[in-house]
Formats: C-alpha cells, structure tokens, sequence
C-alpha cells in the first residue's frame, strides 16, 4: 500500500477584512477504505497544437466508478489562455493560464462516458497533468 | 488582493521514484491578471439525505449565470468515516465521489443556467450520520447573489 498526500492551502490577507487561511490534507485512497491508492501514471504534459476537443482520460480504460483523483493545470502564461474542461460532456469550468485543478474521477462508464475532455482556447498550448488511479 | 491557491501532491512509494509536485495559483479574473474580488466566504453544512441538493446555483431566479466567468470552487467532505461518501455533479453530470476527507479545487464557468453544482450523501442512512462538508467559492461575477 502506497501513501499519496495531497494538501491545499488557500490564504489570502486582503480578500476579506480578516485574513482567510485555509488548510486542508487528504490521503488518497481506494473507494470506500483507508487503503492508499497504489496506481498512478505519472506527472504528464500535453502539447496540443490546435483548439480542437481533446480526450485526456478515457473512462473505458479505468475501472468503473472509483475513487480515481486528477490533477490538472494550465502551463501557459498568457492570461488569456484558457482549457475548458468537460466531464461526461458537461463543462466543469476553464483553466485559465497558471490555474491548477484536483478533483475526484469515478470514470463512470456504464450510466453515461465519463471521458475527460480538454479544449484548449489557443494553438500550442500545454497542460500538465497527472491521474492517480483506483483500479 | 491576491488569493493563492496551493496544492502538495506527495509520495514517497507510489512510484519508483519520489513524487512530490508543488503548484501556486493566484486567483484570478477570466482573461485578466486581475485578482478575484469576491469570495461566499467558507460554510459548513450537514448532508443528511441521499437527494441531489443544490449547492452553488448557477441559475438563481432573477440573475444572469456568471458566464465563462473565472469562479473557482474548494469543497471537502469533512466526516472521519472513509465509507461516506458525497456525490458531485455539475450540470446534472456526475463528476466524481469525495469520501471522508477528500476535497476538489475546480474552475466552474457557470456556462449556462443548468451549470449548477450539486451534491448528495449518496450512501447516507439514517444510522450512518450526518456528513458534514465545506465549501468556498471564489468569484468575480458581480450577479452572483440573487436579486430581491
């Protein structure tokens, strides 16, 4: 059994009148247990080099409706440059140059194709990401 | 008035190597250098119930859904039970499962009124507990509060 952490930090000292600073740690586990997700393939970068949809993550190729956890970001540098992001065809949000996104995937693909698709604003862009795997 | 957002991704046995990944985001408008201006601050509620319930709305009655707006979404299912899980879906799509102590950090454009985002203590019982979660939004789309 592997241990994968992973820790966010919000913080900001002049969003509000007082300062915001929020922590929170989770080990990454198997669905439904404190067993350590053991799969991962590994800290990734996709050049694309047109604003066409891409598929990211196929949900065929990952066990049904687990705890899979994704980490995205946009390398660019241009404000405004931007990858919508799509699951199961629905737009989750954009990520905007030097945005980061974690979440959890269940890759469900028997009640509908939890693919994960990027579509990115601009040729020649470049997203980094990385799947750690519940299979 | 900058916001930062960091995430720690750390391993020491997932892989042959080490990982540990270390990311800062400042929060920021759409298309913008601009930080984010506005925040619903954090909440806490309790999930008692297997229905879908709605936590951020993107179609308020009376307002106009922050289109492709910049908003940024924390949110963390806070029970110590690693059974219990929360449900996620955003324009009635299933998106993912937090168990006990997982959270997301997500973009969320709100792009049309159906955009909204939603939960459910899908393997809640009665005997099981409430399932107490968090959650911020950040966001600049000015609209956000439902008009009186």
């Amino acid at each position: 059994m592997a241990t994968t952490t992973a820790q966010l930090v919000l913080t900001s000292t002049d969003l509000l009148s007082d300062s915001l600073s929020v922590s929170a740690i989770a080990t990454l586990t198997t669905a439904g247990s404190s067993t350590g997700l053991t799969g991962t393939e590994g800290l990734g970068r996709k050049q694309t080099s047109n604003t066409s949809e891409y598929t990211l993550f196929d949900a065929s190729q990952h066990t049904d409706d687990k705890a899979h956890k994704i980490y995205l970001k946009n390398m660019s540098t241009t404000a405004s440059e931007y990858f919508e992001v799509q699951i199961a065809g629905a737009v989750v949000g954009r990520l905007y140059a030097g945005d980061w996104a974690f979440l959890p995937w269940s890759a469900d693909s028997t009640g509908t194709n939890c693919d994960v698709d990027i579509t990115p604003s601009a040729n020649d862009m470049m997203l980094e990401y990385m799947l750690f795997t519940d299979e | 008035m900058a916001t930062t957002a960091q995430l720690t991704l750390s391993s020491g046995d997932i892989a042959g190597d080490p990982v540990n990944v270390t990311k800062l985001a400042t929060l920021t408008k759409a298309d913008s250098t601009n930080d984010l201006d506005q925040s619903t601050g954090l909440n806490r509620v309790h999930l008692r119930s297997a229905t879908q319930k709605t936590l951020l709305s993107a179609s308020a009655t009376n307002r106009t859904p922050g289109d492709n707006k910049a908003g940024k979404v924390y949110l963390i299912n806070k029970s110590e039970d690693a059974s219990l899980y929360v449900t996620v879906s955003i324009n009635a799509q299933t998106i993912g499962k937090l168990y006990g102590g997982d959270f997301l950090f997500i973009p969320w454009s709100q792009t049309d009124a159906s955009a909204n985002i939603k939960v459910a203590a899908t393997n809640w019982t009665s005997s099981t507990g409430d399932i107490p979660v968090e959650y911020a939004l950040f966001h600049e789309d000015t609209d956000f509060l439902t008009n009186a």
